[in-house]
Order: C-alpha cells, then sequence, then structure tokens
C-alpha cells in the first residue's frame, strides 16, 4: 500500500462474513463476564461483613485489599496473574487468569459499595430486629442485607457494567473473546471500520441488555415490600 | 538477584512515569474542559437536541477503551488519517474522558432542585447566564467526589496505551522485563509506581465525600 489519500469503501460483506466469528467472541465475553460477576458480588459481600466485625484485624486487611486492589490498573493484575505467578509455579490458563483478575479488582469496588449500604442502614433496624428476638446472624441476614443491597444496588450496577467493559483487557493475554476475535479478524481482512464498529454495536448490545436487566431487577426489589 | 534487577530498572520505570503523568494531565485537560461543556448542553432548551446529545454519551460510554484506542488507531488510517502512537492514544482516551466527564456533570446538574433554575430564569436571567452562574457553581460541589474517581480511572487505563506501543509505564514494565524476564517483580514495581499515584486521589474523593454528607 502506498500513500495518499486512499479511497476506503466500507463493504457490508465484511460484516456478514464477521458477524459468526464476532458472535462467538461475544459469547466467550458474556461467559467470562457474567462468571466474574457472580464471584465478585460474591467476594465483595463476604469482604463487606468482614468490615463490620468489630476488633481484629478483618477491617484493616479489607481496607488494605480494596485500596490496594482500586488504585492499581486491572491490566497490570492481568499481566502479574498470566506472566508473573508461573515465576513463582504458578500457572494459569488465560481463561482461568483473565477471570482471577477481574474478579479480585470487581470485588474492591463491589466491597466498597456494599460497606457503604451496610454502613447506610439506620442503626435503629439494628436495635430493632434484635429487640423483637432476631439473633446477630438473623438480623444481618433478614433485616440489614436485604436494606443494604437495595441501597448499594445503583452503584453495583455500575460496576458490573464496567465489568463487562473491562474483560476486554482479557484479549490482552490471548484469551479468545469478542476483542481479541475484532482484532484477529481485523488484521487479516483490513476491514478495520467495518469489524471495529460492528464489535463497538455489540458490546452496546451487551451494556443495554444488562442495563435493562438491572433495571428490572431494581424494580422488582423495590416491589417487594 | 531480582533486588538488583528491580533497582536497576527503577531509572527506566520512572521515565515511563512521567510519560503517564503528561499522558494523564493532558487526557483530563482535554476531557474535563469538553465533557463539561457536552453536560451542560444536554440542558439546552431544545428538547432534541439534549435528548440526542443524551444518546450519544450513552453510547460511546458503552464502548470499551481498549476497542475506541483500536478504533483510532487502526482504522482511521483507512480513511487516510494516520496518526502516530502517541496523538492516537491521547485522543481515543480524550473521548473516553469527554463522555465520561459528561456524565458526571449531568449527575450533578440534575442533583440541582428544579425551582433554582425556576426562579433564575423568572428573574429574567437567559438559558446560558442561568447555567454559569447559578446551576452550575452549585452542581460541582456534587460533581467533585466522582469527578476525581473518574480521575484515578482514567490514570489507570493510560496502561492500555502501552498495547498500542506508546512508551509510559507499563510499557516501561515490559521492555525492562523482556531484557530481565523478572515478569513478577517488575510488574510489582510498576504496580507499586500507579499505587503511589492514585492512593492520594482515592482518599481525597473520600474526604470529598464524607464533606458532602455533613450539610454546609
Amino acid at each position: 500500500m502506498t500513500g495518499g489519500p486512499t479511497a476506503y469503501s466500507f463493504e457490508w460483506s465484511a460484516i456478514w462474513r464477521g458477524l459468526p466469528y464476532l458472535l462467538q467472541g461475544a459469547g466467550l465475553t458474556i461467559l467470562i463476564s457474567a462468571q466474574a460477576m457472580v464471584l465478585a458480588v460474591a467476594l465483595g459481600l463476604v469482604l463487606a461483613a468482614l468490615t463490620q466485625v468489630r476488633g481484629g484485624v478483618a477491617r484493616p486487611l479489607v481496607r488494605a485489599y480494596v485500596e490496594v486492589f482500586r488504585n492499581t490498573p486491572l491490566l497490570i493484575q492481568i499481566f502479574i496473574v498470566y506472566f508473573g505467578l508461573p515465576q513463582l509455579g504458578l500457572r494459569l490458563a488465560p481463561f482461568a487468569s483473565g477471570l482471577v483478575a477481574l474478579v479480585v479488582y470487581a470485588a474492591a469496588y463491589n466491597a466498597e459499595i456494599f460497606r457503604a449500604g451496610l454502613e447506610a442502614v439506620p442503626k435503629g433496624q439494628h436495635e430493632a430486629a434484635r429487640s423483637i428476638g432476631l439473633g446477630a446472624w438473623q438480623a444481618m441476614r433478614f433485616v440489614i442485607v436485604p436494606q443494604a443491597i437495595r441501597i448499594a444496588f445503583p452503584a453495583l450496577g455500575n460496576n458490573l457494567v464496567s465489568l463487562v467493559k473491562n474483560s476486554s483487557l482479557v484479549s490482552t493475554i490471548g484469551m479468545v473473546e469478542l476483542m481479541f476475535v475484532a482484532n484477529d479478524i481485523s488484521f487479516n481482512n483490513f476491514r478495520t471500520f467495518e469489524i471495529y464498529g460492528t464489535t463497538a454495536g455489540l458490546y452496546i448490545l451487551l451494556v443495554m441488555l444488562l442495563t435493562r436487566a438491572l433495571h428490572l431487577a431494581e424494580r422488582r426489589m423495590a416491589r417487594v415490600r | 538477584m531480582s533486588a538488583r534487577v528491580v533497582l536497576e530498572s527503577l531509572p527506566y520505570l520512572l521515565r515511563g512515569t512521567l510519560v503517564t503523568v503528561g499522558l494523564s494531565l493532558a487526557v483530563i485537560a482535554v476531557g474535563t474542559a469538553l465533557g463539561l461543556v457536552l453536560g451542560v448542553l444536554r440542558f439546552v432548551p431544545w428538547r432534541r437536541v439534549g435528548t440526542a446529545i443524551g444518546w450519544a454519551v450513552e453510547l460511546a460510554r458503552a464502548v470499551p477503551l481498549l476497542l475506541l484506542m483500536f478504533f483510532i488507531f487502526f482504522g482511521l488510517p483507512a480513511l487516510g488519517i494516520r496518526l502516530p502512537t502517541f496523538p492516537a492514544a491521547v485522543l481515543a482516551m480524550s473521548l473516553w474522558m469527554t463522555v465520561n466527564t459528561a456524565e458526571v456533570v449531568r449527575g450533578g446538574i440534575q442533583s440541582i432542585s428544579a425551582g433554582q433554575f425556576e426562579a433564575a430564569r423568572s428573574l429574567g436571567l437567559g438559558w446560558l447566564p442561568t447555567m454559569r452562574h447559578v446551576i452550575v457553581p452549585q452542581a460541582v460541589r456534587r460533581m467533585i467526589p466522582p469527578f476525581v474517581g473518574l480521575c484515578t480511572i482514567l490514570i489507570k487505563d493510560t496502561s492500555l496505551a502501552a498495547i498500542i506501543g506508546v512508551f509510559e509505564l507499563t510499557r516501561a514494565a515490559q521492555e525492562t522485563i523482556e531484557r530481565t524476564l523478572r515478569s513478577f517483580e517488575i510488574y510489582m514495581v510498576a504496580a507499586a509506581i500507579y499505587f503511589l499515584i492514585c492512593f492520594p486521589l482515592t482518599q481525597l474523593a473520600r474526604r470529598a465525600e464524607a464533606r458532602l454528607q455533613r450539610p454546609s
């Protein structure tokens, strides 16, 4: 290819040829994101619950975890898991490496949100629950946590949406998800506009579906009482 | 020994750090200015224009930054626009920062009660003076915590520039590892440097947030 203005002609057929592969990639993006979401929410809840234990080392330890993982780039975390840990004898496949990094990163954000949610539930709720005879665990389980989740939900939703977008970074360690497939195709046929455009469309679709689902879940939660 | 490797590579990593800081500052400057304008424009009196801007911001925000960067670096040359790696990264990140700042601005403005707007308009102020002298000054206070949070995310995400070959901290780490093969130590040092930059900012956001909770 020589210099000068190239007359780039948009080819719809490039989209139709690429789409089946891109959809396969999107499937893996959904797979890794969904698994990471479930694990990151669970880990975030556990970490947030630990901060409510008075005294002991749990609280400062969780705080340190949150600060370390929130203040370092996800890309570096992925590289440490995939390229760094083998040096210590722990070798994980790209999918597992990506999943671990996405989970520990997102869990740090989730823990912070859940902690704020737990602390936003009025103290009287806890006292009232205990005074009608609920144990400490029951008060947490049936009174405090459900309210905390409702308070935390909008911010949590934002995190989960970010997680889907962040999963594109896993392409850098060779996991064949949507971003990886898009690069793979466009580096081969040079239809960069068509392929990246379609890829952007697929990410937008995924994000919109997730936002919609979260919105429905939020409305449903509000209706429970 | 790995401690020596770390010490010897530190000057090179710090050179990369300087670029990371410069890149971040440039993007924050451009993104903040454009994002503020775009965010305020969502509230123009012409409903359709506001709605269209809102949609454009939502769509752009749904696209991963990495994809924006690939699009600009590998996609634009197809149109005859060939950017070197550094400007391509600045452009992609500024676009990202602009739309995300616009979203923060929208949130801040919407948190101001409509009565403020109506009162200012009924005093005879035009739309722009109302925004400039009444709404935005009040909204800025509420925008600060999420905006500082956004800046830390951006600083961390400048690491993505390494993927298209910009020399910054992450790239410096990668090059050091190619020479020394000590990936664990070097990435840990890089992570520590990012931490030293971002941690003060997160603390600042936390404090600004706490101050908002107290009545002023």
